[in-house]
């Protein structure tokens, strides 16, 4: 069996050595895809992205989903991958945040949730956000948006998935995507979970807030009590998708 | 002390599209001077679903070049870069250009 071994580990070659004819790739923990959205994508049939074609999120007939597919009609699904290798290979052929037009999304979700609170994996959930005013973070928004994915595709946002409680079977992710947006006057950054705390599940709040503060301080960098909010700034901030629903009124914000 | 080999015959068309999934980290063995995964991020891995830290991860970045063959063309999706070092204060898109120049 030692030999065995030894043969198998003499054929295997990564990309790091052979970058050309490697022979294994990196799996991730889950696959993903790459949205797209802009005013210039709006209209545009080519190619088309039917919220059908997502085999594991049937879709009710409700009000909510046929809302959430006719705003499906107006986003681009890019790509799907699930290796390190092939996210680095999209990621270097792909237009960076900072030369984005000025109004537009990428939405990296795992396979099989559409990027809409619609989606049955959304729907209990939230998002952690961050607004940049753009000047003054445009040379730090595509590291930001890297970063981000990064933790997403490296499933490290959810630090619950090594602790030892998290060895019984049905331990799922808390995150279904990352989405950066831009705007005229900034960029937005945020980390959507499949749940969201809701009064008194304390353990369920500390999970989203430690998703929070990796975010801030090793995704983003910043200093945890660094204050952030300002002139088109905000705190790193959780919500719940019911709580946005209400625009404003009683929305229970979390702050990192 | 590199392993690389030159190989002399053409390149497969994609290595992405032929490459196994890697099963267990512990049979790989990186080149010197590249960071194996973060151990206690997999402690209790099943089925081969692997997380990644950032260090590891990065190390990816300049040896990864390969167009994704499923990629789509970026500009019938409306992704076409912006140059902003040309239009600084481009508004309502009229700084848009075909291909960003300093790239």
């Amino acid at each position: 069996q030692e030999v065995d071994m030894q043969a198998q580990a003499d054929d295997i070659r990564t990309v790091f050595s052979h970058p050309t004819s490697f022979n294994v790739k990196h799996p991730l923990y889950s696959p993903w895809t790459l949205w797209f959205d802009s005013p210039a994508t709006k209209g545009r049939n080519l190619p088309q992205t039917p919220i059908s074609s997502f085999p594991q999120t049937p879709v009710p007939q409700t009000p909510s989903a046929a809302a959430a597919q006719g705003w499906m009609e107006d986003i681009k699904r890019v790509v799907s991958f699930d290796s390190v290798e092939e996210f680095w290979g999209l990621y270097n052929h792909i237009v960076p945040p900072s030369q984005l037009p000025q109004k537009a999304n990428y939405y990296l979700f795992k396979e099989g949730i559409i990027p809409a609170w619609e989606d049955e994996a959304n729907k209990n959930g939230g998002k952690w956000s961050i607004q940049l005013p753009k000047e003054k973070n445009r040379s730090q928004v595509d590291k930001m948006w890297l970063y981000t994915m990064l933790a997403a595709i490296g499933e490290t946002f959810d630090p619950h998935l090594t602790s030892g409680e998290a060895t019984e079977p049905n331990t799922q992710s808390l995150i279904t995507g990352v989405i950066v947006s831009t705007r005229p006057q900034f960029y937005r950054l945020s980390i959507w979970t499949r749940l969201a705390p809701s009064g008194d599940e304390d353990k369920l709040r500390e999970r989203i807030e430690t998703v929070g503060r990796h975010f801030k301080i090793n995704v983003l960098g910043y200093p945890e009590t660094q204050k952030l909010a300002g002139p088109l700034a905000t705190e790193v901030e959780f919500l719940s998708h019911k709580d946005s629903e209400k625009k404003g009124k009683a929305a229970k914000k979390l702050v990192i | 002390a590199s392993t690389t080999k030159k190989d002399i015959s053409a390149p497969p068309p994609s290595a992405l599209l032929t490459a196994r999934v890697i099963e267990n980290l512990s049979e790989v063995a990186y080149p010197e001077g590249i960071k194996s995964p973060k151990v206690e991020l997999n402690a209790n891995v099943r089925d081969g679903r692997f997380r990644y830290d950032r260090d590891f991860l990065m190390q990816f970045m300049h040896i990864c070049k390969e167009k994704p063959p499923t990629l789509p063309a970026l500009d019938v999706l409306g992704i076409e870069p912006v140059d902003q070092a040309s239009f600084p204060m481009a508004r309502g898109g009229s700084g848009r250009h075909r291909n960003a120049s300093g790239a």
